[in-house]
């Protein structure tokens, strides 16, 4: 994979804005989002629905033009002449395509494959998503994680530089769910960049490289899954079930306790490590003779960092 | 353009349209069986016997033997009752029943064949009575060439041409821009000229055996001549194709649901199944109606079909029909392509 312009970034973005006009009604679907993704890594884009995502990686395919903002692909910028050029180095999965309902897998294939002046066979495209078995089958008869890797398998047919995913794996089952995941990983280590949009954090924790998370049309955060929770002011949580728990203040007098909220019965208190933390919070309980229903422990997610960023729920805004 | 490109995107097409079985039977099925209703509808020779019922009285067998030997009469003899039952059923057309005068002539005159009947009956009586009106001679015209159904192939044939052109590609490609496959292919390096292009390829070629098929059929079947220049039906076939593939592409272009098109279609449809002059001669059409005919391209499809098939017309007859239809076709095309949305 060369090309003329390999040392510039993949994506660049700079004040990016996008206003929907419906009759009187504007929605500000883009307001003024900055990002740079870098050759070789695998991007999220994490955030609710409505949150800008789908058009951001839109504007970034040449499917819709923006109001404002300067954005590059591969160097290269769209309605410059340049079009065709981006077009033959790009891969693109949209969130939800349908292809010819009577066509099987080796025809739409085929026909995608054409567009392309160079890049991967058929045979080489089946093999990268595991559909080698499935190539004569009609789109009809394949299942939704069956049609997704088809998906993916038309966006890699042109070898391209840069592959987007807009919500892979939404409606999969978790096996299939793997296995898209696994092709993401294959064409990565091929040298591959690739831009995700999803809402699930644990497909962006196992996945990217870096996130961003996105709200209302901006970026909030931007960092490894990593560096992201550790900007929390701690890292885990100690959920308890009680019905006569200690008061707010005993809690926050346990050392390394950071945060306590309660939700009726359920104590959910922001640790700084659970090992410290335990023994002098069962004795504060003991000592009180409060009875404990139920106790479980877990490390920040990068849903915590949203909340925390937010104050609402990564899945708040979802329509049904 | 690219070759490579427009062949997929064709072969494309004609798999999509060719494996789906409703889309083979209404293109394919229903034109040849409205072939076959309508060829027997119009089918020219004997009329059918017109029914009658005698009421059973003693004496109504005179009666009945004179209505017998009437050739175009079936009668049967009932009882009172279900004489009456069978007359008001419309199992009989008439029935003759008795009173102190003597017979009487029942029927309802609303009925198409009641008057018929009633006419058919009184001539046999005056016949029978006085020796005899001269018979009327009849002539049935039957020979092939100037029948209903002679008129009506080639108009099928247009009437298809139209309809399975303008809702192949026109149906498709506003699905495929729902199902948001269009905007999947805008991503491809694929130019519109290319998809269009090939999309309109792959279904022409589907409307050329279905013309045949019909034209075959009426030949074969009918007896509907077809006495002018092959290569001219040929290419009156391909051109109508052509012409109306282009005109659905043209509808579609910027549709972005399946009720617009469907009411678009309907719309730009609707004048050319009325006035296209495929059930009758539109020719007969005065003043401004007949403008519009005249500029209905369905109208000159079915009338170069019909010189080719029944008027023994050659290329030369029907070049200039044929040369428009092309570049009609080729300025829809062209005006699809400028007007043409992915998403």
């Amino acid at each position: 994979m060369t090309g003329a312009a390999d040392n510039t970034p993949a994506i660049e973005l700079r004040g990016l804005r996008k206003v929907y006009k419906k009759g009187r009604e504007q929605t500000v679907a883009v307001d003024g989002l900055d990002l740079v993704v870098h050759r070789g890594e695998v991007f999220g884009l994490l955030g609710p629905n409505g949150a800008g995502k789908t058009t951001t990686v839109e504007i970034c395919e040449g499917l819709t033009v923006p109001d404002a903002g300067e954005v590059r692909i591969l160097g290269r910028q769209w309605r410059n002449r340049e079009d065709d050029a981006i077009r033959a180095r790009i891969g693109v999965c949209l969130q939800e395509t349908k292809f010819h309902e009577n066509a099987n897998v080796r025809e739409v294939l085929t026909l995608f494959r054409s567009c392309f002046e160079s890049g991967r066979s058929v045979d080489d495209a089946l093999a990268l998503v595991s559909l080698e078995d499935k190539q004569h089958a009609r789109q009809k008869s394949l299942s939704g994680g069956q049609r997704q890797r088809l998906a993916v398998a038309t966006a890699l047919l042109g070898d391209p530089q840069l592959l987007f995913l807009d919500e892979p794996t939404t409606g999969l089952d978790p096996q299939s769910r793997r296995q898209l995941w696994q092709v993401v990983r294959d064409y990565q280590a091929g040298g591959g960049t690739v831009l995700l949009t999803t809402h699930y954090m644990d497909e962006a924790q196992q996945l990217c490289d870096r996130v961003a998370i996105v709200d209302r049309g901006a970026v909030i955060a931007i960092g490894t899954p990593a560096e992201l929770i550790r900007s929390l002011a701690a890292e885990h949580f100690v959920i308890i079930d009680s019905v006569q728990s200690p008061s707010d203040e005993e809690l926050l007098a346990v050392p390394e306790v950071v945060a306590v909220e309660r939700q009726e019965q359920r104590l959910v208190l922001t640790v700084e490590s659970v090992h410290r933390t335990l023994p002098p919070l069962l004795q504060l309980f003991a000592a009180r003779d409060a009875a404990i229903d139920g106790l479980s422990t877990r490390h920040a997610t990068l849903e915590d960092v949203f909340v925390h960023l937010t104050g609402r729920q990564l899945r708040e805004g979802e329509e049904a | 353009m690219r070759w490579r490109v427009v062949k997929q995107v064709a072969r494309t097409a004609f798999v999509e349209f060719w494996r789906s079985p409703a889309a083979v039977f209404w293109t394919y099925g229903f034109p040849l069986m409205m072939a076959v209703v309508l060829g027997f509808a119009f089918q020219p020779g004997t009329p059918p016997p017109v029914p009658i019922a005698i009421v059973d009285v003693p004496g109504a067998s005179a009666m009945y033997a004179t209505m017998q030997a009437t050739e175009r009469l079936t009668v049967e003899l009932l009882p009172a009752k279900e004489a009456d039952l069978a007359l008001a059923r419309g199992r009989v057309a008439l029935l003759i029943k008795y009173d102190q005068d003597g017979p009487l002539l029942r029927s309802d005159p609303t009925r198409p064949e009641a008057e018929l009947a009633r006419l058919l009956v009184e001539r046999a009586l005056s016949d029978a009575g006085e020796g005899g009106i001269e018979t009327v001679r009849a002539e049935v015209e039957d020979r092939p060439g100037s029948r209903y159904i002679d008129f009506l192939i080639p108009g099928l044939i247009g009437l298809n041409l139209m309809g399975a052109g303008m809702w192949g590609v026109g149906f498709n490609l506003v699905q495929m821009r729902v199902q948001n496959l269009l905007r999947r292919l805008f991503v491809t390096p694929m130019r519109r000229s290319e998809f269009l292009a090939g999309y309109l390829l792959g279904r022409s070629i589907l409307v050329i055996p279905e013309a045949l098929v019909i034209m075959l059929f009426g030949v074969l079947l009918w007896d509907v001549p077809f006495r002018g220049s092959y290569l001219a039906a040929f290419l009156a076939i391909v051109i109508g194709g052509w012409t109306f593939t282009g005109i659905g592409c043209l509808c579609a272009s910027r549709a972005r649901t399946i009720e617009t098109i469907g009411g678009l279609m309907n719309a730009v449809q609707l004048p050319m199944w009325i006035l296209g002059g495929t059930f009758f001669a539109n020719e007969a059409l005065e003043g401004p109606v007949r403008w519009v005919a005249e500029c209905l391209p369905l109208t000159h499809v079915n009338r170069t079909l019909r010189d080719v098939m029944l008027e023994s017309g050659s290329l030369l007859d029907v070049w200039l029909p044929l040369t428009a239809l092309a570049a009609g076709g080729l300025v829809c095309f062209g005006l699809a392509m400028r007007m043409f949305r992915w998403q």
